[in-house]
């Protein structure tokens, strides 16, 4: 039907389906991308849109009912080309992280605010409370719409200033390309994974030639037969174990057994029950209960072990005054970023251009070109803006399917996954299962730690090599304890493959170890806060591991900036416990140590700065922005190292063609190893620069209207680069810079170096839980950062809110059962209710290697939070839950034991 | 999706002719109909768009005190309604505890009373269903099922209904007005939605055809406003369903209840009115005793379908709950967490 109404101020129409859904009318029919897809089932709010001046989610509100509606979305905000007071709130209180959130929170603000121009934090809350973040922790965003009327600040310097993010714009207008905003400019096919109902079953596919003949827009049906190279992929060189396409076996729920190729349309209507697999479905090997072995190279379904072992446990738990042991589990845990995968992949020439969001392009060529058959350097991957990663976005997606089908057809070829497939066919946190003990002296000191933990690494290995061996390490939390002895199995099952995720089972492990801490502070009649303090790694600690800590490690003074407010906390729930009645409060503390990159293992990042012919200055950065802000601090360090204002340089990121290999955005590496990076190549070009002027270090560097002046004192040089004979990349000066973290292999007992920096944290949460229905609300968070230096404290605060956010998830309400929770109201995350005030603490320690002493703090932000909230639920109902999430029917049995 | 024919008749005769076509249905707000064909479990040859009927999207006051809500009542603007708010605070605050705001303007009320159950075996097509697929099995009831119903339940389903504002309205003794091939009629909303038995793929008393015209809600219940909450157990702060709910309305004189209201919500297929728990508390000393023989009353016939036995405890928890909120008074403001039993969450304003 012909549809007619206002789209953003002008009369439009289109044709449409009446039954189509609004956010397809919008993206695909009228080419507004703004509008953002994380769910088509009303969940995520990612799709809110103004329909007659009130908030709807565009995913469910069909064609038909748009007609003769004013309707507005994010792209009628922007005024004459410049941010609205909204957008500009936003990107001053840094509202938005990977932004694919943003288009509906701006939306659903614009609703509140016509009604309510200065509203309340609870209208807010209310108003914004159908639009999911999973980056940024709400906070940000409550405060950017509370003060949509407030200056914008000028920000001076570089490093540690509030700069608002360099690619901060163009999330608030809609016009960042996201994987399912961009698309090839020639005619493009879809590929469709069908994937496996069953945890563990053979399957034979039958004779597809009725499917094609009753669907003409269906191309072709891609099997594990049509595979052009390697037919596995997987992280670890030694490791790839994970089919591009079944073969005849599937090991989870969600494994693609073959694929359709043709056009979108074609492709939604087929039914997954006319396509022709037999299965024959086999017993499920489970975490709780073990099974056959599911490969080959993993006897007993053991992927790895790791072991960390220091001294005698027996001596010490012998010599203690107090012992406590403990037994911990969690589920499964989903990323739920925003953007599910999606992107297009098309041949060119010999070679293959992949367009897709990722969070590790150097690593994504290397496998796709393994899987093509071609060398290396004939991939290209162009990542687009990344809606989230948080880890799930370093394993592979829609990436092979979308390459083999390009490469067989010669046509562009997209994958766009739902958010059931992308919950299905992901990786996800490593399920734990935890056995420790700690003891300590009557004063408090731990005199010793075991740790055993099975993590359920799920049908493939992914990365669980890494979690097995990052684990140990971390396990007894971050303590100086002379007996140690950590070890970890890493468990195949028919699950989904566990993979990386914030943290990389070192916030399952916490959740034992923090408790353990508690435990003997109530035996020895210590305080918390005491226990940990006695106990605290700092400068010239050693560690479990045999290293000895540097200047950087601030764990001490995060605990001293946090004691005010951790007594307040305590003070405030006793206080409030006085009162008779079915609530009660309990104040919680936590602390953690990472590992800042790989385990023990090279992670080199290398940057180039350069400047053209034109005078204009480019940083070439291969580090992915997946939300965090990697782009800016990039710029900002570069920035202060060349001795320029950050607005001096451009930014080309994260291409595997036009940027160096900065390595993955992980492991919480990029401000500390590709930081450096940056660094080193801003002082080569600096160096170059006054090299080529003839002046001492102290000089001044200016760029303007295409030239460079150096002035030093009175004298001043001005460069002309015009003048200049450009390189084969166009560069007529340029520096570069490669950092890779000093570390030394782990020896047989785990002794050794394996990282150059670690950051520290310090969280104290206060909750109430109603003792009766068994529900827990977290009322308050501190939470004290050792970062070293913060580079941009806005980007800090905002990566601690949403590790927060992921702690409170994890803690109260996360678990993600295959085939049961693949939406986003089954499995649930937090809302903009569910997230209290948090007030963050930036401890500035510099660490000797970090860049101006930065370190990272991705990761560290969720590590301590659920442990932080399950002590405080236990100071609360004196009784300790030891199965994460805490709902109501878990706190109410804990109660009733 | 299918591909399908769709139709926007102009009147309600209209609309039931187009609607007596094998495989029709009626598309309200789309928020449910829309989310289900998506998954295959819904394949409509035949949309019937009501949404520009005339004269179903108004709130008329009735002689007797009472209300008739057009079927096409947006939930915010029933919820946000003063006069509404005011005589059925509890309908309004199950409203707003449901669903978010972007749900709320775009659900109509009619689509409300006839969403489908959130079972996820019911949404997965890889799953055996008796619901969706007579006969096939039920794989909830060997599968996860913490969520699933321990009341009115049969061996082939297990299924609840979502509805959170449907609890406060087989309180209050809703009415819902239909107009079908057959000619008008109405059933009590608490007949509306059928228990499983051995036929669970028939969920609602309505024939083929049907369509919801209108809810009235009777002059009388108003006179339960200044004693009226509605509770939600749920596993986050907002935009969820709920675990177990209740709603809970008294009219009281001088300490003793005179009358009372109470249906529970997210236990079985239906809004679950418990009229044993009423009967007990009529005439009695309004506390903790009464509450504790209610709770019981309510629950009563209460039974595990799977791992569930926790709803049931916690069912009779929240039923006291809701009493003695609900004699403690309606707040004059609904709360700025509508429906949470945190009575400690600062009492900011939900603008009605
Ligand atoms: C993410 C999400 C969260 C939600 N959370 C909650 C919650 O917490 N609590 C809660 O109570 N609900 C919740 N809901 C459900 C929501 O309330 C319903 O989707 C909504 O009320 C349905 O109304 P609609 O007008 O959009 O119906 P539609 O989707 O248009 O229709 C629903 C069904 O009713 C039929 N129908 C509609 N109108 C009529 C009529 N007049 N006569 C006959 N048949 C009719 C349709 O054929 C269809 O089968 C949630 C929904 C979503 C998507
Ligand atoms: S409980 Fe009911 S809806 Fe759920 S699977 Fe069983 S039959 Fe289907
Ligand atoms: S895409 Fe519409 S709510 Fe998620
Ligand atoms: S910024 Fe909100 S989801 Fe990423």
């Amino acid at each position: 039907m012909t549809l007619r109404l206002r789209l953003n101020g002008r009369p439009v129409q289109a044709q449409a389906d009446p039954a189509m859904r609004l956010s397809d009318l919008l993206r695909d029919v009228l080419g507004l991308t703004g509008t953002k897809i994380g769910c088509n089932a009303g969940d995520c709010g990612a799709c809110t849109v103004l329909l007659d001046g009130r908030q709807v989610c565009a995913c469910l509100v069909p064609a038909a009912r748009a007609e003769g509606c004013d309707i507005r979305t994010v792209e009628g905000l922007a005024e004459g080309g410049a941010l609205n007071a909204l957008q500009a709130a936003f990107l001053r209180h840094g509202a938005a992280q990977c932004g694919i959130c943003t288009p509906g929170m701006l939306m659903a603000a614009t609703d509140l605010l016509a009604r309510l121009p200065t509203p309340t934090e609870a209208q807010v809350q209310d108003a914004l409370g159908g639009v999911l973040c999973r980056c940024t922790g709400y906070r940000k965003i409550i405060d950017a719409v509370l003060d949509v009327a407030g200056p914008s600040p000028p920000v001076a310097g570089a490093m540690g200033a509030r700069l608002p993010k360099v690619d901060g714009p163009a999330k608030l207008t809609g016009a960042e390309r996201f994987g399912a905003d961009a698309l090839p400019d020639e005619a493009f096919l879809t590929i469709r994974a069908i994937r496996s109902p069953h945890a563990h079953a053979r399957f034979t596919l039958g004779d597809f030639a009725p499917l094609l003949a009753a669907h003409p827009g269906l191309l072709r049906v891609l099997t594990a037969a049509d595979l052009p190279g390697a037919r596995v992929f997987g992280i670890y060189p030694t490791g790839k174990d994970q089919p591009v396409l079944a073969d005849g076996l599937v090991r989870h729920r969600g494994e693609p057994v073959c694929a359709l190729l043709g056009d979108a349309a074609t492709l939604a209507g087929i039914p997954e029950g006319d396509v022709p697999v037999a299965w024959e479905p086999l017993p499920e090997v489970t975490f709780a209960a073990g099974g056959p072995d599911l490969h080959a190279h993993a006897p007993g379904n053991v992927l790895c072990r790791g072991l960390v072992a220091r001294g005698d446990p027996a001596t010490g738990f012998a010599a203690a005054a107090a012992r406590a042991d403990i037994a911990t589990a969690t589920g499964f845990v989903e990323h739920a970023y925003i953007e599910p995968e999606a992107g297009y992949a098309r041949r060119v020439g010999d070679g293959m251009e992949v367009v897709a969001c990722t969070q590790t392009p150097y690593m994504d060529r290397d496998e796709i070109a393994l899987i093509l058959g071609i060398p290396p350097e004939r991939v290209r991957v162009i990542p687009t803006a990344v809606g989230g990663g948080f880890g799930g976005k370093l394993d592979l997606s829609i990436q092979p399917l979308a390459c083999v089908a390009a490469w067989l057809t010669l046509r562009p070829v997209r994958m766009v996954y739902g958010r059931g497939e992308s919950m299905a066919a992901s990786t996800k946190r490593h399920p734990a299962r935890i056995a420790a003990a700690a003891a300590a002296d009557a004063g408090g000191r731990l005199t010793a730690f075991t740790f055993h933990g099975d993590f359920d690494t799920g049908a493939y290995a992914s990365w669980g090599p890494t979690v097995a061996n990052r684990v140990p390490v971390h396990a007894m939390g971050p303590y100086a304890v002379p007996h140690v002895r950590c070890t970890t199995a890493a468990l195949h099952t028919n699950g989904p493959p566990a993979g990386a995720f914030r943290g990389f089972g070192v916030p399952q492990a916490a959740i034992a170890g923090e408790a353990l801490m508690d435990m003997l502070a109530a035996q020895l009649g210590l305080d918390p806060w005491d226990i940990r303090r006695i106990n605290a790694l700092g400068e010239g600690s050693t560690t479990a591991t045999g290293q000895m800590l540097g200047a950087g490690a601030a764990l001490p003074e995060c605990l001293d900036a946090i004691r005010p407010r951790w007594q307040a906390l305590r003070q405030e729930a006793s206080d409030f416990n006085r009162q008779a009645g079915v609530l009660r409060r309990g104040a919680g503390l936590a602390c953690m140590w990472y590992g800042i990159g790989n385990t023990s293992m090279s992670n080199p990042s290398e940057m180039v700065i350069g400047i053209g012919a034109d005078g204009r200055c480019t940083l070439f950065s291969g580090a992915v922005d997946i939300g965090q802000g990697s782009n800016t601090i990039m710029v900002q360090i570069a920035a202060e190292a060349l001795g320029v204002p950050p607005e001096a340089l451009n930014l080309v990121s994260g291409d595997t063609k036009t940027t160096r290999d900065a390595g993955k955005t992980s492991a919480s590496r990029q401000s500390f190893v590709s930081g450096n990076a940056a660094r080193l190549a801003g002082a080569a070009l600096r160096a170059e620069i006054l090299r080529r002027a003839n002046a001492g270090p102290e000089a001044m560097i200016m760029l303007h209207d295409g030239r460079i002046s150096v002035v030093s004192g009175d004298a001043a040089t001005i460069l002309d680069p015009a003048a200049m004979a450009p390189d084969a990349e166009g560069l007529v000066l340029r520096g570069e810079g490669r950092f890779d973290p000093p570390t030394t292999a782990l020896d047989a007992h785990g002794q050794g170096i394996p990282y150059a920096c670690y950051a520290f944290a310090a969280q104290a949460a206060l909750v109430e839980v109603d003792t009766a229905l068994g529900t827990v609300r977290v009322l308050r968070i501190v939470a004290a950062h050792d970062v070293g230096r913060a580079v941009n404290p806005t980007l800090v605060e905002g990566q601690i809110h949403g590790g927060i956010a992921q702690g409170l998830g994890l803690a109260l309400m996360e678990e993600y059962l295959p085939g049961r929770t693949d939406n986003l109201h089954d499995y649930l995350i937090p809302t903009i209710g569910d997230v209290p005030e948090i007030e963050t603490i930036l401890v500035e320690r510099p660490d000797p290697l970090g860049p101006y002493g930065a370190k990272g703090v991705g990761e560290p932000a969720l590590v301590a939070t659920a442990p932080a909230i399950l002590n405080a639920i236990a100071d609360a109902i004196g009784a300790r839950l030891t199965r994460v999430p805490a709902t109501p029917d878990r706190v109410l049995a804990a109660l009733a034991r | 999706m299918k591909v399908f024919d769709y139709v926007r008749p102009a009147s309600v005769a209209e609309a039931i002719a187009a609607a007596a076509a094998p495989g029709a249905v009626y598309l309200a707000g789309g928020t449910n109909l829309l989310d289900l064909m998506k998954g295959e479990t819904l394949r409509p040859d035949r949309l019937v768009d009501v949404t520009r009927l005339p004269g179903l999207d108004r709130i008329e006051w009735l002689g007797d005190g009472g209300v008739r809500i057009g079927a096409l009542v947006r939930n915010a603007a029933l919820a946000h309604d003063a006069a509404f708010a005011t005589a059925y605070p509890a309908v309004a605050e199950a409203l707003l505890s449901g669903a978010s705001a972007q749900l709320r303007n775009a659900a109509t009320v009619g689509g409300n009373l006839l969403q489908r159950t959130r079972c996820a075996y019911f949404h997965d097509p890889a799953s055996a269903c008796n619901k969706r697929q007579p006969g096939a099995g039920c794989d909830a009831r060997g599968g996860e099922n913490r969520l699933h119903a321990v009341l009115g339940w049969s061996e082939a389903c297990i299924a609840t209904h979502p509805s959170d504002f449907c609890v406060p309205l087989a309180a209050l003794d809703a009415v819902v007005e239909i107009e079908g091939p057959a000619g008008r009629r109405e059933v009590a909303l608490e007949a509306l939605h059928r228990l499983p038995g051995d036929t669970p793929e028939r969920g609602t008393a309505l024939a083929p055809g049907e369509l919801i015209v209108a809810l009235r809600l009777p002059g009388e219940a108003a006179g339960f406003a200044a004693h009226a909450r509605y509770l939600k157990v749920r596993e986050r702060t907002s935009y969820a369903f709920a675990v177990v709910s209740a709603a809970a309305a008294l009219r009281l004189e001088g300490g003793r209840i005179r009358a009372a209201r109470l249906a529970l919500g997210g236990v079985a297929a239906r809004p679950w009115r418990a009229r044993a728990a009423e009967e007990s508390l009529v005439g009695v000393e309004a506390g903790e005793a009464a509450f504790r023989r209610a709770a019981e009353a309510a629950l009563a016939e209460a039974r595990p379908s799977g791992d569930n036995a926790f709803k049931i405890e916690l069912a009779r928890r929240l039923v006291r709950r809701a009493l003695a909120l609900a004699v403690a008074g309606t707040p004059a403001r609904i709360p700025a967490l509508p429906a949470s039993p945190f009575p400690s969450v600062a009492g900011a304003r939900h603008d009605a």
